[in-house]
């Protein structure tokens, strides 16, 4: 190894560098011979390729280079670059749901039209507007419009047939008229509009149309006893009508058609059985149990040898696929493959949620929110190929590199630049693909775990949940604050302060809720309140960070307990989130401990802890090289 | 002016010359919105744009939207500089786009998303 002397002084330069999964940071520092340590400059750049691959040295070189031009430096003095043992570990999402909503015949239409006309109930047969004047005079007749009728053709042609008799209950639309036909008929009655597939609406079926009040929710069509009442229904009819009822509920306006052969279902899919192996013993769980089962045996399976998925379900393909994806990782050119078996899933973090889906037979879109389960699955192994990436940034630069330690150790030793901290300490690192914790006692051991489930996960409920279908903006709110925009002037912050803005905001952000990005708002677009959206987002984080944060600290407290502990230290990207760490702090204060993000140097918040620990041991142990003993 | 008299409303400034269709379909709009509108005649002279300014201006629900002669229509409110207008359409475009500028300003009064 290199031992590049600086000058008469004998102070070496040295660079400690940590690739982790989102970003690689560097600290510059000087160690004198004497072992102490002046920290010249920092940097924080993307990870480049997936962490613990050759693609990484772009990045470390780029962070390196970042932290010399920093701290002054040039890279010809560099005496050694110290690298991170990462512990390869790559985590799998995966979300599949558990129950699904068909209508295999068109029976219903649940959509939330912005705008329906008249109120109340109506019940009748359905009848096409081209066909109103052969219905009979006195039997109900709900009218069907289909497009391309203009509205005053369309209130004419129904004012018409109610003067020669019939009896117009209730009416759909297929364009977006419903007020303007109401405003113009003789006997208001309730109307729905905006269904796009009207021609698929059964004709000469009994029909229930009901238009709420303003500001009211539909009573009866999302009431079961309602659909009984209106339609006449056995008890094992209203069984089969239940799931209508609750698709229905919330919504100002919906139509149920009775079609003799109508059937809705609402049936569980299969999704799979996860085997979990550890402890000695074998556990098999249904995913679709919920994640309280999933979690409650992953608990009992502590600690986790493998977990494998029942093959050809849904569960079987998501743990292949992270399998499959890790075996790339650890590939290496002119070495025999990396065989899946030897890829262990050491970690599992179930979660409950709801994705919108489509139900399908619905006449305008109608979207039910169906449970699904989302799981991370993390996966060791045993090979690292952090040395190759050393050797090609030792080429890059120049100078010497080494791995210098392990993640965790070296987490924890950066953390202790904290002000405030002393041993015992423990670290929560909460990252994009895992949380991590480690724990040094008084004695100096370090025990280190990680657990599935982190920043990713959190981004991809939330995106789910929204059916946002974008992930930069399922990011975004959960990363910025959210505010309503009430007027071209004006934002309402979530917490309620308001904001006033001298130039107007732009007219696509108007009335919406918007993220505070630091390029200005940015709208979520949703017709949620913000209300919901920041609650969504907070039981998003509640769910991966806090569950996780409690399960990681519980793993390496001594005897399990976390009461144990006196000094928590938050750090990793996650820990400057606006309120993952407040929510943290708050499930640990019952057990009365020390919890707060790091400031590791006193100046670097959150960041670097790593890659400041390397600089230390190194600084501890100068002479040290090589890769250090695996973490457990 | 006095406009604590007149009902509230969005109020229409149409070009002497604005085709009928246009602000029949723009009128539509605000309507199926559940806002009032009120059709003005407006001297010549002015683009949709300055139109709808006058128009909110003088609207006691601060919103305005104006009709030229070709049957170009904008959205204003009143508390916008004239070259910001919320929405603007130019004078070929289809029907579902007029009624779209009357519901764009409809919900401008009702502070919903205009999209």
């Amino acid at each position: 190894m290199s031992t590049r002397d600086d000058g008469p002084t004998g102070t070496r330069l040295v660079v400690g560098v940590d690739i982790g999964n989102s970003t690689t940071e560097a600290c510059l520092a000087e160690v004198a011979p004497d072992g102490s340590v002046s920290y010249l400059g920092t940097d924080l750049t993307r990870t480049t390729g997936v962490k613990g691959t050759p693609a990484n040295t772009a990045g470390a070189l780029t962070a390196i280079r970042g932290a010399l031009a920093r701290g002054g430096r040039g890279a010809d003095r560099v005496a050694t670059v110290l690298l991170n043992e990462a512990t390869p570990v790559i985590s799998g999402l995966a979300m599949e749901t558990i129950t699904e909503t068909i209508i295999t015949e068109s029976t219903m239409i649940g959509h939330n039209p912005t705008t329906p006309g008249g109120e109340g109930l109506g019940v009748g047969t359905t009848v096409s507007i081209t066909g109103l004047g052969t219905a009979e005079p006195g039997q109900p007749v709900v009218c069907v419009v289909p497009p391309g009728w203009d509205f005053d053709d369309a209130a004419a042609a129904i004012n018409t047939a109610v003067a020669g008799g019939a009896e117009v209950v209730a009416a759909i639309l297929a364009g977006d008229d419903a007020v303007l036909v109401t405003n113009r008929l003789t006997r208001p009655v309730p109307v729905v509009d905006e269904v796009a597939a009207v021609e698929k609406v059964p004709l000469g079926m009994l029909a229930a149309v009901e238009v709420a009040p303003p500001g009211r929710t539909i009573r009866t069509l999302s009431n079961s006893y309602g659909l009984a009442t209106v339609f006449e229904l056995d008890p094992a009819q209203t069984r089969q009508v239940s799931p209508v009822a609750r698709a229905l509920t919330g919504n100002r306006s919906a139509v149920v058609v009775r079609t003799p052969s109508g059937d809705v279902t609402d049936r569980r899919i299969p999704v799979g059985e996860l085997v979990l192996r550890g402890a000695g013993k074998t556990l098999r769980v249904d995913v679709d149990a919920g994640a309280e089962a999933i979690m409650e045996a992953v608990a009992r399976a502590q600690p986790l040898d493998d977990a494998h998925g029942e093959p050809g379900t849904h569960v079987g393909g998501m743990l292949a696929q992270v399998r499959d994806t890790m075996a790339d990782v650890m590939d290496t050119p002119g070495q025999p493959a990396v065989p899946v078996s030897e890829i262990a899933i050491r970690d599992v973090l179930a979660v409950d949620t709801f994705v919108p889906a489509e139900v399908r037979g619905g006449l305008a879109g109608e979207v039910a929110l169906e449970n699904a389960v989302a799981l991370a699955a993390m996966v060791r192994t045993s090979r690292s190929r952090m040395q190759l990436v050393a050797d090609l940034v030792s080429e890059g630069l120049g100078a010497a590199a080494v791995i210098g330690g392990v993640e965790g150790e070296m987490a924890v030793n950066g953390a202790l630049t904290t002000p405030g901290v002393d041993r015992p300490v423990a670290v929560l690192d909460l990252g994009g693909g895992s949380t991590d914790a480690a724990l040094l006692t008084r004695e100096g051991e370090c025990t280190a775990v990680h657990v599935a489930g982190a920043g990713e996960l959190v981004t991809k409920l939330i995106d789910s949940e929204l059916a946002l279908g974008d992930r930069e903006v399922a990011e975004g709110v959960k990363r910025f604050p959210l505010a309503k925009v009430e007027s071209f002037f004006h934002v309402r912050h979530e917490d309620g302060t308001v904001q006033f803005f001298d130039q107007p905001l732009p007219p696509h952000v108007y009335a919406r809720v918007v993220v505070l990005s630091p390029e200005g708002p940015a709208p979520v677009p949703t017709r949620h309140g913000l209300d919901h959206v920041r609650r969504l987002r907070r039981e998003a984080k509640r769910r991966v960070f806090v569950v996780n944060a409690l399960r990681a600290l519980r793993q390496v407290a001594p005897g399990g307990n976390i009461r144990a502990l006196e000094f928590v230290v938050l750090l990793g990207g996650s820990a400057l989130d606006f309120e993952i760490p407040d929510m943290i702090a708050d499930a640990l204060a019952p057990y009365g401990i020390v919890c707060g993000t790091g400031n590791v140097l006193g100046t670097e918040g959150p960041r670097n802890a790593v890659a400041s620990g390397l600089v230390r041991a190194y600084a501890a142990e100068p002479v040290r090289s090589g890769p250090a003993a695996p973490v457990r | 002016m006095s406009r604590t008299d007149e009902p509230p409303a969005v109020l229409v400034y149409r070009h002497p010359g604005a085709p009928p269709a246009v602000v029949r379909e723009v009128c539509a709009g605000v309507e199926e919105e559940g806002v009032p509108a009120e059709v003005v005649d407006a001297p010549d002279g002015l683009t949709a744009t300055g139109l709808a300014h006058a128009a909110a201006q003088a609207s006691r629900l601060e919103v305005g939207i104006g009709v030229d002669a070709a049957g170009a229509a904008a959205v204003h409110h009143g508390k916008l500089p004239l070259d910001h207008p919320p929405a603007t359409l130019g004078a070929d475009a289809p029907a579902p786009d007029r009624r779209r500028i009357g519901r764009t300003g409809a919900r401008v009064v009702k502070n919903l998303p205009l999209g």
